[in-house]
């Protein structure tokens, strides 16, 4: 690790007070401390916005959910009424890393997070997505990586939050010196074509304050599947999230969210088609995901995870409509 | 500087104990945007710390001093510092949890945690968690039932155990699983530590 | 207590099955022959282990955790490239950092590294990623990393290779001339990467075709292994504190000895200036038999700055360097009659090590008795991290292609596997070598299949869902080793305290408290009243904790100087009785008359009568064996869910049967079991050692990536630990560690073909594997 600057924000102006050129902002700071470790980052300053009062709080009044950045995975998993309401989101919160990590790490910070991929976090890769000239993915080692849209550079988004909030149709606040904005946490993510260095649009100068999900509608379930290697401690190599609708077995309304599938988390907008409007049953919600992955551009290594997804997204269909 | 960082740590248990409570649901909220807005209107200058620099710990309930880095962390902090070395550096990446201590009584690995950042919250380590010569019920059964071999493991393994059995005093097979599913045994000594954290529950 | 004889009768066979009593040769002033465990106080009942209380509270101190006054920290500075010359390295900016004590740059030639660079070389060559070139030691370790982040490595590169298959090829880059690399046994031969065949089983290729053709069945199959790191928690690493008379290293090691000796010889030190201490260690698996390149590096920048420095490697340094398990390629070929008598073995295997030899399998020949077999196993080295001995080398490589071979052919012989071993696995023709295991592994069949429930196991491929269950079974083998120099050194004092004493390291296999256990059966009190002092040699002579060993190489010599000291004691109290010492016997910590036990003193009231302030006796345990004969043996079988959607494998269950003669402390002896059985686990679904084709450098050099099993992963592990006797030393013990890994990953693969109808040769078997292997059989359909 670098030797760095530490600046403790008690405020989010006090964030915009020290935020200058070459800082990090650090809320539980897993990823940060990892990132500077491997000497990734290599910040000169770092801003702890972690001990800012009010942006841990969980807050389910009027039927939105508004949930402070720096709520933790644990908070998040165990809260009673995200469970009821949000369930796809608690379980997401509570299948991400290990009982430590989910104390530590906030929701923010998960949203955030560099990606996972193995060259990026090598500095010994100067790959596409560090300012190199190659992702070193496209010919090598790619087992665990993208199966869309990959191209470019074949990262998988991060994020366990990210997939079920996305199927929420969650928007994020962003606030910085000018004020405030925001926009759909689908719209936040950026694809390696937009931007090959990030994978948000999140301006250096701002910061993220609050996640809202709308309210859902009645007879709304939603169910979140991972897929990894082993159930201790482990990054997915598929997930779904099944944000169903229903009116008996019928679906009404359908979002479907990819993880580990893309850079971004990956809209199933096939799946949706495929189900709305129908009678939910297994044959139905196996063809569905056949569909979702018709355009997929597998790599040399990892052709493995189009039958895993035809899995994982059949079963969170089910499991969401109860079926 | 090291007048003003307890002043920080001191303001940061005042927020501490409110966000203790706030956890509890929506009600709460309210209060916590409240301070969130006196904060804004007191943190006028923010205190930018840089090179070695003394700070206060709590550590096992008592008061320690140490010198660090920003970039040091609260795992080196405890070993090196303090010569605390119950707590283990092992994948020193937060995926093992050799390091695991409790901060605020919840497990957090302290490899990923900056000993700057933990200034006026409340550690435990392995050495404070026997009462004086009284061993855990935890550590006790560990011994009883030889969940360990090297040992390189145990001190993280009977923290996250421990954590564990504050909060749910019968736990399933399942439920022990998942909360050592963030503690890597190379050993192989997980079926004893299962039974040991069982046999433990009965006695908390 | 039964008069001494030249030949008393020991205990052999397995209770409640075949124990008899035989007549053994025994070497002179050899303790009496012991009775079996269910008539002993100690031996044989479960024992928390001692030093479980300094491990629960973290009061104990490992290496990594020893803090001497004015102490610096090491860092190294690691090879980013996979295979170079190095032209220059620039130390000016690290040394430049306040903070920074000594800067060292390793010399050619040293721990192999340099073995063929040419004479006005000045560096070794960089033959793999993450080979250490130098060394930095500072005030703190923040200050350490950085300090080698500014070493600057001017290197040029040469070409590599680190896929096995193109490192065989004639044009391949060179990774160790043939002249330089380390001698092989026999007279193996050296061509490009490839150092071999070496060959074993005796029988001629044109005898074995001649056979195969003539058997009714023939399995032809190819399987493959993967690396293995050794992933020990404790990474590799020392602390030196060179002084001008003597050398004092802390070592995480299993082999105190081997550590002082080593270094002893390097820095050109009589062995009386070096002092290696091992109070705890956190892992070695095998990976730490030698002090390695590590140690001279911390005591050179010990020397350097005149202050004790802790060098440890980091994760990654560890999992590129510090050792590993070599992969195989195993093509074998097994034929048997239609009696289901096995006919013929060949097995070629090329396997790669790394910059390094030793990529054989093992225990295929070693189990069954086979008219025919011929093995012949290559090394192909690569620019990979070195292989270093890992729990069983070889075997269970050589035991997950060899058993699953066997039930193929089993299989095509329409015979139940587990009949099927019951027809192969018996006594060796009369005149030949082999071992007597067979009887051992008979029962534990028995004793295993019930447990399992094998009558219920259905055919393959039954189960109707996506998720198929399937139960399987393999068999083990592993050498029955000790070392005739373990010693123990047994004090009675005056007080009545008690302790012994061995340079032996406690590598967590609990041999601390075995050794406290031995000497209270002898002297009739209880582990806890024994102060066992080890890892230290200053003590006398200890073992290496490698080949599993320790029980077996430092029980006997612990029972026979406890033994010793106490003949000494009743020699010297008999007068105060007025008896004979043969008349004295010791238990429940006292001394008694056996004709009148109410005449008596405790141990503390007669330690008083003592002559001066000690009694010692020191015994080493001496190369012989009371006899040869028996290895051991292991049967596991396990109970698997396959998920055939996700191809994700579930080990539900498994049950293992182990034997390791006289079972010492039944607690920490189904640890270790479990551990072993884990282990395989791990190796069976999850490890994998990932270098980037395209660079060489490891990808997975962390616990993130490089995925070992953990708590969610553990099945029920029913251990079953079969009693046998075998009339071999004074306590009749024998290691664990190693056996009781060895038919793991085996028994998980004979489950998932018996779960899917698929055979995966193959590990570890990742869902893509598993996933890929159905696909494959889809298309095929």
């Amino acid at each position: 690790m670098n030797a760095f600057e530490w600046a403790d924000a008690c405020s989010i102006q006090d964030v915009f007070a020290v935020n200058v050129k070459g800082s990090a902002i650090k809320a539980g700071g897993v990823d940060l401390v990892d990132l500077m470790k491997e000497g990734i980052a290599n910040p000169a300053r770092v801003i702890n916005i972690r001990n800012i009062a009010g942006l841990n709080q969980i807050n389910m009044d009027a039927g939105v959910a508004k949930i402070g950045p720096l709520a933790t995975l644990s908070a998040l998993a165990e809260h009673a009424g995200l469970k009821q309401t949000y369930t796809a989101l608690a379980q997401a919160a509570a299948a991400a890393a290990t009982p430590q990590i989910r104390n530590m790490a906030t929701v923010g910070g998960n949203l955030l997070q560099r990606p996972r991929c193995w060259y990026f976090r090598n500095d010994q890769f100067a790959c596409a997505r560090k300012g190199g000239d190659l992702c070193y993915a496209q010919r090598g080692e790619n087992q665990y990586h993208a199966i869309f849209q990959n191209g470019l550079c074949a990262i998988v988004h991060p994020s366990a939050a990210a997939t079920p909030l996305v199927a929420m149709n969650a928007t994020i606040e962003l606030t910085g010196p000018k004020g405030k904005r925001e926009m759909p946490l689908e719209e936040f993510f950026v694809m390696p074509n937009v931007n090959l260095h990030a994978e948000n649009k999140l301006e250096p100068d701002e910061i993220l304050t609050e996640i809202r999900i709308p309210a859902l509608q009645a007879g709304t379930r939603s169910h979140y599947v991972k897929q990894a290697e082993m159930e201790s401690h482990d990054w997915p190599i598929a997930e779904a999230v099944a944000v169903l609708q229903m009116d008996d077995k019928i679906c009404k309304k359908a979002s479907i969210v990819l993880g580990a599938a893309a850079p971004t988390p990956r809209r199933a907008t096939e799946v949706e088609t495929a189900i709305t409007g129908k009678e939910i049953t297994a044959e139905l919600a196996r063809s569905a995901a056949k569909a979702a992955l018709r355009r997929a551009t597998p790599m040399t290594q990892n052709r493995y995870k189009l039958a895993m997804f035809e899995a994982v997204i059949s079963r969170a269909i089910m499991r969401a409509a109860a079926i | 500087m090291s007048n003003r960082s307890r002043e920080s740590g001191l303001s940061r248990r005042g927020f501490l104990k409110g966000a203790g409570v706030t956890a509890a649901g929506a009600a709460i909220a309210e209060a916590g945007f409240a301070s969130f807005a006196q904060a804004q209107q007191t943190s006028q200058n923010v205190n930018i710390i840089s090179g070695t620099t003394t700070i206060t710990l709590q550590v096992n309930g008592a008061a320690k001093t140490v010198q660090v880095e920003p970039r040091t962390t609260l795992a080196e902090a405890l070993r090196v510092n303090l010569d605390m070395t119950g707590t283990k550096i092992v994948c020193d990446r937060g995926a093992c949890g050799g390091c695991t201590v409790h901060i605020d009584g919840q497990p957090v690995d302290s490899c990923m945690t900056l000993a700057i950042d933990v200034v006026g919250r409340q550690i435990k380590t392995i050495e404070g968690l026997a009462q004086g010569d009284v061993l855990h019920p935890v550590q006790a059964q560990f011994i009883e039932h030889d969940a360990m071999q090297c040992g390189f493991c145990t001190s993280g393994m009977v923290m996250s155990s421990a954590a564990l059995l504050e909060h749910n005093k019968n736990p399933s097979l399942e439920e022990i699983k998942h909360a050592c599913s963030g503690n890597l045994c190379r050993c192989g000594t997980y079926p004893h530590v299962f039974a040991a954290v069982q046999a433990a529950a009965k006695q908390m | 207590m039964a008069a001494e004889t030249e030949t008393p009768k020991y205990a052999l066979g397995i209770p409640g099955v075949n124990l008899e009593e035989v007549q053994r040769n025994v070497p002179e002033n050899e303790p009496p022959p012991l009775a079996i465990n269910e008539k002993l106080h100690t031996i044989g009942k479960s024992v928390p282990r001692l030093d479980g209380r300094a491990k629960v509270t973290g009061a104990a101190r490992y290496t990594a955790d020893i803090n001497l006054p004015g102490m610096l920290y090491g860092k190294l500075v690691s090879s980013t490239e996979t295979a170079a010359k190095i032209k220059s390295i620039d130390t000016s900016e690290a040394e430049k950092i306040p903070g920074v004590k000594a800067v060292y740059l390793i010399e050619r030639n040293m721990a192999g590294a340099g073995a063929n660079a040419s004479a006005d070389d000045r560096f070794p060559l960089v033959r793999y990623c993450g080979q250490p070139i130098a060394a930095v030691a500072a005030t703190t370790p923040e200050i350490a990393r950085q300090a080698a982040k500014a070493i600057k490595v001017e290197y040029d590169p040469r070409p590599w290779v680190t896929d096995i298959e193109e490192a065989r090829k004639d044009d391949a880059p060179q990774v160790i001339s043939a002249g330089s690399a380390p001698p092989a046994r026999g007279n193996v031969q050296q061509r490009g990467n490839v150092r071999g065949p070496q060959r074993g089983g005796g029988a001629s290729q044109e005898a074995i075709d001649k056979a195969l053709a003539e058997s009714d069945a023939v399995v032809e199959a190819e399987y493959h292994t993967q690396v293995q790191t050794h992933s020990v928690l404790e990474t590799h690493g020392y602390v030196a504190d060179f002084k001008p008379d003597q050398l004092t290293i802390y070592a995480s090691t299993q082999s105190t000895q081997s550590v002082r000796d080593e270094m002893a010889s390097y820095f050109n030190l009589q062995r009386n200036k070096v002092r290696v201490i091992t109070e705890f260690m956190g892992g070695g698996f095998g990976s730490k038999l030698s002090a390695g390149i590590w140690a001279s590096i911390a005591g050179r920048l010990s020397q350097k700055a005149g202050a004790p420095v802790k060098l440890m490697c980091d994760r990654k340094e560890e999992q590129q360097s510090a050792g590993n398990r070599p992969s195989s390629n195993q093509k074998i070929r097994l034929g048997a009659k239609k009696d289901g008598s096995l006919t013929a073995f060949h097995l070629v295997n090329y396997g790669t090590a790394g910059a390094a030899t030793g990529a054989g399998v093992g225990g295929a020949t070693g189990m069954y008795p086979i008219p025919l077999a011929l093995t012949e196993s290559s090394d192909v080295m690569t620019n990979a991290g070195p292989q270093a001995a890992f729990r069983a080398p070889g075997f269970p490589q050589g035991i997950f292609a060899f058993e699953q071979a066997v039930d193929e052919l089993a299989e095509k012989l329409n015979i139940d596997p587990l009949e099927f071993r019951e027809k192969i696995d018996v006594a060796p023709p009369a005149g030949s070598r082999g071992t007597t295991a067979w009887q051992v592994r008979k029962e534990e069949r028995r004793v295993g299949a019930e447990k399992i429930g094998w009558k219920n196991r259905k055919a393959p491929n039954s189960d109707t869902g996506p998720i198929k269950r399937g139960v399987g079974m393999a068999q083990g083998t592993w050498n029955r080793n000790s070392n005739g120099s373990g010693t123990c050194e047994v004090r009675i004092n005056r007080d009545g305290s008690v302790e012994a004493l061995s340079a032996v390291q406690d590598i967590g296999s609990g041999i601390r408290t075995v050794m406290a256990m031995v000497v209270a059966e002898e002297l009739g009190i209880q582990p806890a009243d024994v102060q066992v002092r080890v890892g230290d040699t200053n003590f006398p002579p200890g073992v290496s904790s490698g080949g599993s060993v320790t029980t077996n190489s430092m029980t006997p010599p612990t029972r026979k100087a406890a033994y010793q000291a106490k003949q000494e004691l009743l020699k010297q109290v008999a007068p105060v009785f007025g008896v004979q010492p043969s008349d004295l016997a010791m238990n429940d910590g006292k001394i008694f008359v056996q004709a009148d036990p109410t005449k008596s003193l405790t141990l503390r009231q007669a330690a008083t009568k003592m002559q001066g302030e000690h009694i010692s006796a020191q015994a080493s345990r001496g190369n012989t064996d009371y006899a040869t004969g028996p290895g051991m043996g292991g049967v596991q079988f396990a109970q698997v869910a396959v998920d055939t959607e996700t191809g994700q494998i579930k080990v539900e269950r498994i049950v293992a049967a182990q034997d390791c003669g006289r079972p010492m402390n039944p607690l920490t002896l189904r640890n270790q079991i479990n551990g072993g059985v884990i282990q395989g686990l791990s190796y069976a679904l999850l490890e994998d050692r990932i270098l980037d084709r395209q660079t060489g450098y490891m990808v997975n050099p962390n616990f993130e990536q490089y995925k070992i099993a953990g708590a969610s992963e553990m099945p029920q592990i029913d251990v079953i630990v079969v009693e046998q006797y075998c009339a071999r030393s004074s306590t009749d013990a024998a290691g664990i560690g190693e056996p009781a890994t060895v038919p793991t990953s085996s028994a998980i693969a004979n489950a998932v073909y018996n779960a899917i109808g698929v055979r995966i040769r193959t590990i570890p078997m990742t869902p893509k594997v598993v996933l890929e292997a159905l696909a494959a059989r889809k298309s095929n359909a």
